[in-house]
């Protein structure tokens, strides 16, 4: 008996996460918001396609959580129809004038600050690196976290030097080919949103732990 | 008691799962990615999407948020007004909080403009 209350110890401390700092949600939770307007990221990458396939990764997090995420391509599409074709110009806009344009309870503002591959001869580092704030339609900031994500392809281990070598050219050449940013991306968005410390908290629609 | 403990025990260990998902996507992001990324494939994206909307529908499942008003969107986009009425139509019975933006793409094909918004 004493074995398995020793056991269920163990395996209550490996659920629970280390034990960082919480963010401040008093605001969030005073706010209480039901529907998240996803606008199009500040991008200060120098990929200029980060921030459309960013904005495809963070809908799915977010109505996990339990909100309603208003649909990111028509929300988008509307902006351009405002003139508003880049993420920086609708970041200078209002947090006010957009919930209200749109009927949104919160807005979340998401800064690509990297979104890059450093190629060296043997393998190369992909990083993606994101700001994200969440503001309540009356202006209050309800939530902020920043998220870095690295990846360097994990090089085969063939148990030979001279094919090891070889193997790990290939990965860093087709990675320079056509480095893959959404698994990152969409683990950024993932831990930053439903894994502590960072998390927000659950929204109404949220019905299944 | 054997049997409590073993309940207790499955119980902690899916508590200790990644949250389990609300919604079926059926690849919804990696459509929208697609589309995109390679712009040719915004019809074949589309269909796949009115595919999985319909699975869905027919599973009485709920369909996820913005699903609706994104095809919605890319009907318009591809020129049929009617199929885009339809989809915003019922984003917004299945999301009462979109109702204010459905209404507005429903009654004008567009939003109020920026100006028109008093902030």
């Amino acid at each position: 008996m004493r074995a398995l209350l020793f056991a269920m110890a163990v395996i209550l401390t490996g659920c629970a996460t280390k034990q960082l700092e919480k963010p401040d949600l008093t605001a969030f939770n005073a706010a209480k918001p039901r529907s998240i307007l996803v606008v199009p990221a500040a991008n200060r990458s120098l990929d200029v396609d980060a921030p459309n396939y960013l904005l495809t990764t963070l809908t799915v997090p977010l109505a996990e959580k339990g909100y309603y995420v208003f649909p990111v391509h028509t929300a988008k599409t509307v902006l351009e129809q405002e003139g508003f074709f880049d993420g920086d110009q609708v970041q200078k806009q209002s947090p006010e004038m957009l919930a209200q344009l749109f009927g949104a309870d919160a807005v979340l503002f998401v800064t690509i600050n990297r979104w890059d591959a450093q190629y060296a001869v043997l393998a190369t580092t992909v990083t993606v690196d994101f700001d994200y704030r969440l503001v309540y339609k009356d202006g209050t900031e309800i939530w902020k976290a920043n998220k870095k994500m690295q990846y360097s392809p994990q090089q085969q281990n063939t148990g030979n030097p001279v094919a090891n070598l070889i193997a790990a050219a290939l990965t860093a050449a087709l990675e320079r080919a056509k480095p893959n940013y959404m698994p990152l991306a969409q683990m950024a968005n993932v831990q930053v949103l439903m894994g502590e410390p960072t998390a927000i908290p659950n929204g109404p629609y949220r019905t299944v732990n | 008691m054997r049997l409590f403990y073993a309940t207790l025990c499955a119980l902690v260990l899916t508590g200790c799962a990644a949250p389990k998902g609300m919604y079926e996507w059926g690849g919804y992001d990696a459509m929208l990615y697609g589309s995109y990324k390679d712009p040719t494939t915004v019809a074949a994206n589309m269909q796949k999407l009115e595919l999985h909307i319909q699975k869905l529908e027919q599973g009485k499942q709920k369909v996820p948020p913005g699903l609706y008003a994104d095809l919605g969107t890319m009907y318009l986009q591809a020129g049929d007004k009617q199929k885009a009425k339809a989809n915003f139509m019922k984003e917004r019975e299945a999301w009462p909080e979109s109702t204010g933006l459905m209404d507005a793409l429903i009654n004008n094909g567009t939003v109020p403009k920026a100006s028109e918004v008093k902030s």
